[in-house]
């Protein structure tokens, strides 16, 4: 064969390829049905993606708390003598990404495309979800509770109405810090510890929100990146610049790191904490490493209640969150928050469904996500999940805390997160 | 004989078109998606395969090419409005340019020191993107359009994607067979056996070894840009040091320096993590790790050379 015909046989077939689908095609078929995909009389699939395994499954507990919770909806009668909602009962798909978006992408398709479930809920990861957030909206699958606190998920509802937030921003959060600086030390000198992403840059813009004319009082900013694991260098230049006052705005594992080198270099500023990573499975690694000197009065902010903390020992939420943890996810560490910050969220997605009506459509659950007002048990007394038809953020109140002793304790009231209140 | 092995070869292209042509009628849209993936896998095993596989250096830094080369197409689309389907082109070229770049300073290491020397490259990719937020977008990458087909071709996205990828697949497929069955193959060949013996029979090891990381990392572009286009994302953490991981594992399970095992690295790399995943969500890695090393200790030629072994008997008489 000579190799004019061998090029005329490659050209032939690679037109083919690309000629055939012109051919034999199939068209975009519309999916509109009589009940939205996910739904049988009998079951509703909600689904989501977490880090289950990788360099953060650390969060993975999230999804195990709200399998939890749907379990317990599903086992118990409801106030209409039915299991699950409306008789309907929760199939709970989580699926595990990695932290990387381009397995987030594969997933969010499978969840929607093969296992059709009816919204996700609960999926982890700002990057993550946004780079489904224009899919999930095109094909108007609700994208509900988002497990990430940047401001766009309650700011940008016009331009993608099928999502919506959970958490109070970390814009808020930083702003809460920087008030809380000028009411109690005006004098200060701040240091700031952050990563270098618009995580750490959101909680640096509200903290520079929060001082007002006080930002200039800022005297060190050292960045660190996400991936990386020392903070050793930057604690050294924090420390020398003479920084009395010294904000954290970094993920857990780095969180951890800076809480010891600044209590081995014997360094004790007033520490505000992000409360990303103040949860008390990762700052207890820092006073079990540092002992209470290096953890003992750090302030942070939460709006959830600390299983770890005694002081809940006979609320009924917190007595149905270790009953709840014990039956239906007993590997887990009964005093983890983010299992019950998982169940929290869990709660929230019943409330939302039970909202929308014994026939819900994705369209009736979007709207029902809009006039949402009630107390959810895990969450801080007082803290009202609330929104309106312009009001996509569903909490935010907040109050500050100190660590002692091994111990996160609230202080102060309930901080309205953004200007305005509502 | 040489006219019947020929035959042979094109015969399996033409079945390979014919099955990758009519897949999707078959198929859901998901799977279809997925298959995309395989795709992308393919061309960037594929390449993988030319530089390892024939002219024996071994990369463990291919995820950054394809970084490179889906930052390429993001960009383009992003801040310059391109069409994403003219940016596959440049992604290749810009990430082929890279690779022989690097070429000339991978000609001082052999062996383990050019894996590091690669990994390394892998290792500092996330950290360099996050340097130019404002052309990467930094941590928080860059949000692109949805693919849609062009032209007003009466097609779903998912499957648009698969019929993109797939031809673009072959296309190089052809490409690489029409470069290793000649001169530039036996160059590489004569390198990976032995450098001294290459050399002495005229073979120009700088000019090949920096030719084989061109080729290489041009294809590892073209399957970024191709990722970069199905998740219609970039951000650092789609590019983790896993992914060249990945693909060297994918080249081998499918056969170094043989191409009709690159489908099955591919698809490997693609769905062994899923059933790993749902056989223990808590321990994929263990699952794969398992698997992995079943497969090199019963299979240490991969996949080709299992085809090969099974094939013999009908390939003997031809």
């Amino acid at each position: 064969m000579s190799k004019k015909l061998l090029l005329a046989a490659v050209v032939a077939l690679t037109s083919l390829t690309v000629a055939l689908p012109g051919a034999f095609g199939k068209t975009a078929a519309g999916t509109t049905t009589a009940a939205d995909p996910g739904l049988t009389a009998r079951t509703i699939t909600l689904g989501g993606t977490f880090p289950l395994s990788g360099p953060v499954s650390r969060y993975a507990p999230i999804a195990f708390g709200m399998k939890a919770y749907f379990s317990y909806i599903n086992a118990r009668r409801g106030n209409d003598g039915k299991r699950g909602v409306y008789g309907r009962q929760i199939i709970w798909k989580f699926v595990d990404d990695q932290y990387n978006p381009a397995q987030t992408v594969q997933l969010t398709r499978q969840l929607v495309e093969q296992d059709r479930v009816f919204a996700t809920v609960g999926a982890l990861g700002t990057e993550h979800q946004q780079a489904v957030q224009s899919y999930l909206n095109q094909r108007k699958v609700p994208q509900l509770l988002v497990s990430t606190g940047a401001a766009t998920w309650g700011r940008d509802y016009q331009k993608n109405p099928y999502s919506v937030g959970w958490q109070p921003d970390y814009i808020s959060e930083g702003r809460l810090y920087g008030q809380h600086i000028v009411q109690t030390k005006p004098d200060a000198k701040i240091g700031i510890l952050f990563q270098n992403d618009d995580y750490g840059r959101d909680y640096i813009e509200g903290l520079e929100a929060g001082l007002g004319a006080r930002r200039s009082q800022i005297i060190e900013r050292q960045g660190v990146e996400s991936t990386s694991t020392d903070v050793r260098a930057q604690l050294a230049r924090l420390r020398a610049s003479g920084a009395d006052t010294f904000a954290i705005f970094v993920t857990p594992t780095l969180a951890i790191g800076a809480l010891v080198v600044a209590d081995a270099l014997n360094w004790r500023p007033q520490i505000y904490l992000n409360s990303v990573s103040a949860t008390d499975s990762f700052i207890g690694v820092a006073t079990a490493r540092g002992g209470n000197d290096a953890t003992d009065g750090v302030i942070s902010a939460t709006y959830l209640k600390d299983p770890a903390n005694p002081k809940w020992a006979n609320d009924a939420g917190m007595k149905q969150f270790k009953r709840l943890q014990a039956k239906y996810y007993p590997q887990g560490n009964p005093n983890d928050q983010l299992i019950l910050y998982g169940m929290a969220k869990a709660q929230t997605t019943v409330q939302i469904l039970l909202l929308a009506g014994k026939n819900p459509t994705r369209a009736s659950v979007l709207r029902a996500a809009q006039r949402l007002n009630f107390v959810n048990p895990f969450l801080l007394p007082g803290v009202r999940v609330k929104t309106s038809a312009t009001d996509r953020f569903l909490i935010s109140q907040q109050t500050l805390l100190r660590h002692q002793n091994g111990t996160w304790n609230e202080f102060g009231n309930l901080i309205e997160g953004r200007p305005g209140g509502r | 004989m040489a006219g019947r092995r020929l035959a042979v070869r094109l015969a399996g292209l033409g079945l390979a078109v014919a099955v990758v042509a009519l897949l999707p009628r078959l198929i859901s849209e998901y799977r279809a998606f997925q298959l995309t993936y395989v795709g992308i896998y393919f061309i960037a095993i594929l390449g993988l395969n030319i530089l390892t596989g024939y002219s024996g250096q071994i990369s463990l830094g291919h995820g950054a090419f394809m970084a490179l080369g889906a930052y390429t197409t993001a960009v383009l689309t992003f801040h310059a409005g391109w069409r994403d389907l003219w940016t596959i082109p440049v992604a290749g070229l810009v990430a082929g340019a890279a690779g022989f770049l690097f070429g000339f300073p991978a000609l001082r290491f052999s062996g383990v020191y050019l894996a590091l020397a690669t990994f390394a490259v892998a290792v500092a990719t996330p950290s360099v993107l996050k340097r130019f937020p404002g052309l990467t977008g930094g941590s928080g990458g860059l949000v692109l359009d949805l693919p849609v087909a062009p032209f007003g071709l009466p097609l779903s996205p998912s499957d648009w994607l698969y019929y993109l990828t797939w031809a673009i697949a072959l296309v190089l497929l052809t490409a690489a067979w029409l470069l290793l069955r000649g001169r530039v193959g036996r160059a590489f060949r004569a390198i990976r056996s032995s450098e001294v013996a290459a050399v002495s029979s005229g073979v120009n090891l700088a000019a090949y070894k920096t030719f084989a990381f061109g080729v290489s990392a041009a294809y590892a572009g073209v399957a970024g840009s191709l990722l970069a286009i199905a998740i219609a994302f970039v951000n650092p953490d789609t590019f983790p040091v896993s992914l060249s991981i990945l693909i060297l594992t994918g080249a081998v399970v499918g056969g170094l320096g043989a191409l009709v095992g690159v489908a099955i690295g591919a698809l490997f790399i693609e769905f062994l993590p899923i059933y790993a995943a749902d056989v223990s969500n808590q321990a994929p890695a263990v699952i794969y790790g398992v698997v992995l090393i079943a497969v090199m200790f019963l299979l240490p030629t991969g996949a080709a050379g299992l085809l090969r072994r099974l094939l013999f008997p009908v390939t003997r008489r031809l």
